[in-house]
């Protein structure tokens, strides 16, 4: 049955804007028409909605009122010590940096090394089994710049690459980018992308897609930041698809967002890959935040791993849906999920969705979900030893999100991390 | 000079009356023993001493040195030198053994008014009272009593009196567990924590700890009362006969 929506405001405002302004995206003619047909399928679909299943507990329809105009070239002033001060403590991490303000490229913030291009906006709409999703034709549609980051065989990059994605100035931007990784055969990188917001772009709105392939037993750690805010809204796909013997860390650490989107579909390509995805969701006010994971062991003997951990106060929500599909042929399939969540409050929400697809007879799949709060008993024991009730709350909630950060192995970034929802958890004390 | 006057408590949960009116008098410089059956509310006058709130005071009180403890929080009783050993010290995951142990000590000190340590001069310290304890190095760094044996974790509480400098110490079935090395080592460790400023109480269900840490004074604990007080040959009589006529005479 097809029903057919009236489409929202925000998607009549969006759709206005697209034709009044679609012009002023880069990008050749054929890049325009290819944009035309994009918008078009976006519009076919609309916002997704409760009632389609991928977006049951996010419904971007009802949660997103408006759209910020389309970000096209931008030159708000941004300077070096603005985008430090954002980063937190990924301000201070000796990597190399793309930065890219309200979607458009800054090279004069930027130190990458010239093995990291930025891409033409053609390059980076030649996407194939991007998934049908209403978002990513939306980026598709929209998409302004991106990089394109192509790691030779047997190279391995010497610094963390931390790609920023800024909001700034006054009006708030819909900012749409397209980043390319692919690692050569053996070859092994640390990327890190961040999404932060300036004092005045506190409403900025994302769409980002990240495609992401790995070649024989390369070997990709991937973080990804989200510390807009609570006025922003982050939307991000990250596709995945990894070749034989390849190692996948990934970690999403999305602290205080409005409403976040983070989708990461996965593909194992070749035998004997491993896969470990984490994360922290720290929610507060009426902030949302969801992480959707699509696993599809598609061959045999890989390895996954998916470990989410949500600390929710006030009327926030968390969701976490899992889904794991084991094909056929892919025995000895080793997959294990696990989300959890801390509530502070009475009035928060978590909603946990774990989906086991299993095809294969000769595997190990197993999830689980917990829902709890601080324990009473850890609480009286600290407490008992003269810690105050705030700072035994804090080291609780502490020591819950740690066995998450553990994941990040190497120790300089788990500690910057650390301490960006360290201040979070501080923020929440009740005095 | 821990005194209990007609302490009554229940269950703040479901209102079981637990303790019906223990009074009991502890003066500096003395150790007492409680012992009594399982179920008698020994453990129970444990957290109430310490402060856990699911249990309700319904009458009686409490006094450490003069002053009610009732209604102060637990770490404001930290604060005040009371100190309880666990029978089932709480397993804390992601929080190192020394980071909660600095947290600890340096938490009751700010609130008594002395200097906190730095983390250097801090670990100095620990380290040397663990390796009186026999707590390894490497324990430390671990999460709080996570993966610890009966044995550690017993050690580890010892190991906390220590530090926290406690005036009045509650030690709770703290050799349950335990095998005869460890009540000893555990012993040694309270035993030195004696002295003429310092009270300290010791629950247990058996006789043999008081071999090791002999008290002043043993109280029988059952159907929530003291049933009888006497001198340390009383823990051996209880031994010999077990606790079937104090049972038998509340139920009366």
């Amino acid at each position: 049955m097809t029903v057919a929506l009236i489409k929202t405001k925000a998607e009549q405002g969006l759709a206005a804007d697209f034709a009044a302004r679609g012009h002023d995206l880069p990008g050749s003619a054929a890049t325009a028409s290819l944009r035309a047909e994009a918008m078009s399928a976006f519009e076919r679909q609309g916002l997704p909605h409760r009632r389609v299943e991928a977006w049951k507990y996010t419904d971007l329809r009802a949660a997103v009122k408006e759209f910020a105009p389309i970000a096209t070239f931008d030159d708000a002033p941004v300077s070096q010590a603005d985008v430090d001060r954002a980063l937190n403590t990924l301000g201070v991490l000796a990597a190399d940096r793309l930065v890219f303000v309200n979607g458009s490229y800054r090279s004069e913030l930027s130190t990458a090394k010239p093995q990291v291009a930025v891409q033409s906006v053609g390059a980076a709409m030649l996407f194939v089994r991007l998934p049908n999703e209403a978002i990513v034709a939306l980026n598709t549609a929209l998409v302004t710049d991106g990089a394109m980051i192509d790691i030779a065989d047997d190279v391995a990059l010497a610094r963390p690459l931390l790609i920023v994605h800024v909001a700034a100035g006054a009006k708030p931007k819909l900012a749409s980018l397209r980043h390319t990784i692919r690692l050569g055969r053996s070859a092994r990188a640390t990327i890190i992308e961040a999404h932060v917001a300036l004092g005045g772009a506190a409403a900025g709105q994302s769409n980002t897609v990240v495609d992401v392939s790995l070649g024989d037993a390369a070997e990709l750690v991937h973080l990804l930041v989200g510390i807009e805010g609570p006025a922003a809204t982050h939307l991000e796909t990250v596709v995945a698809r990894l070749g034989a013997a390849t190692s996948l860390r990934s970690f999403q650490l999305s602290v205080g967002t409005g409403l976040a989107r983070n989708q990461t579909f996965v593909t194992f390509d070749g035998e004997g890959a491993k896969l470990d995805i984490s994360g922290v969701m720290l929610a507060s006010g009426r902030q949302h935040i969801d992480t959707t994971l699509v696993i599809d062991h598609a061959v045999p003997a890989c390895e996954s791993r998916e470990l989410f951990k949500a600390v929710l106060d006030d009327t926030a929500r968390a969701v976490f849906q899992g889904k794991v599909i084991v094909r056929p042929d892919a025995q000895k399939t080793d997959g294990k999920q696990m989300a959890k969540a801390l509530m502070l409050s009475e009035a928060c929400e978590f909603d946990s969705k774990p989906e086991l697809e299993i095809y294969a007879d000769d595997v190990v799949c197993g999830h689980g979900a917990t829902v709890a709060e601080i324990d009473a008993g850890m609480m009286f024991y600290l407490r008992s030893r003269g810690i105050p009730k705030d700072e035994a709350r804090a080291l609780l909630v502490e020591s819950f999100v740690g066995e998450a950060l553990e994941k990040i192995a190497d120790e300089t970034l788990r500690d910057a991390l650390a301490t960006i929802a360290r201040a979070w958890l501080d923020g929440r004390r009740v005095s | 000079m821990l005194e209990i006057k007609n302490l009554h408590a229940k269950i703040a949960e479901d209102g079981t009356e637990i303790l019906k009116g223990i009074t009991l008098t502890v003066p500096k410089g003395e150790v007492h023993a409680i012992m009594g059956p399982n179920g008698s509310g020994k453990s129970t006058l444990a957290f109430v001493l310490a402060g856990r709130d699911d249990y309700e005071v319904t009458a009686g009180d409490i006094l450490w040195n003069g002053e009610s403890i009732l209604e102060m929080s637990p770490d404001e009783r930290a604060a005040k030198g009371v100190f309880l050993a666990f029978q089932y010290p709480m397993e804390i995951p992601g929080v190192s053994t020394m980071t909660f142990l600095r947290t600890s000590v340096n938490a009751t000190r700010k609130k008594r008014g002395q200097k906190e340590y730095s983390t250097p001069e801090f670990m100095k310290l620990a380290r040397a009272a663990a390796a009186h304890l026999g707590v390894k190095d490497d324990m430390l760094k671990r999460a709080l009593n996570v993966g610890f044996s009966g044995g550690e974790k017993k050690r580890m509480e010892v190991l906390q009196m220590a530090l926290l400098e406690p005036t009045l110490c509650v030690l709770d079935e703290t050799d349950s567990g335990l095998d005869i090395d460890a009540i000893r080592i555990v012993s040694e460790g309270a035993n030195k924590l004696r002295g003429p400023d310092k009270a300290m109480l010791v629950i247990t269900h058996y006789q043999r700890l008081l071999n090791f840490i002999t008290p002043d004074k043993v109280h029988v604990l059952a159907q929530g009362r003291i049933q009888k007080t006497g001198g340390k040959e009383l823990a051996l009589e209880l031994e010999k006969t077990g606790y079937a006529e104090f049972v038998g005479k509340a139920a009366a």
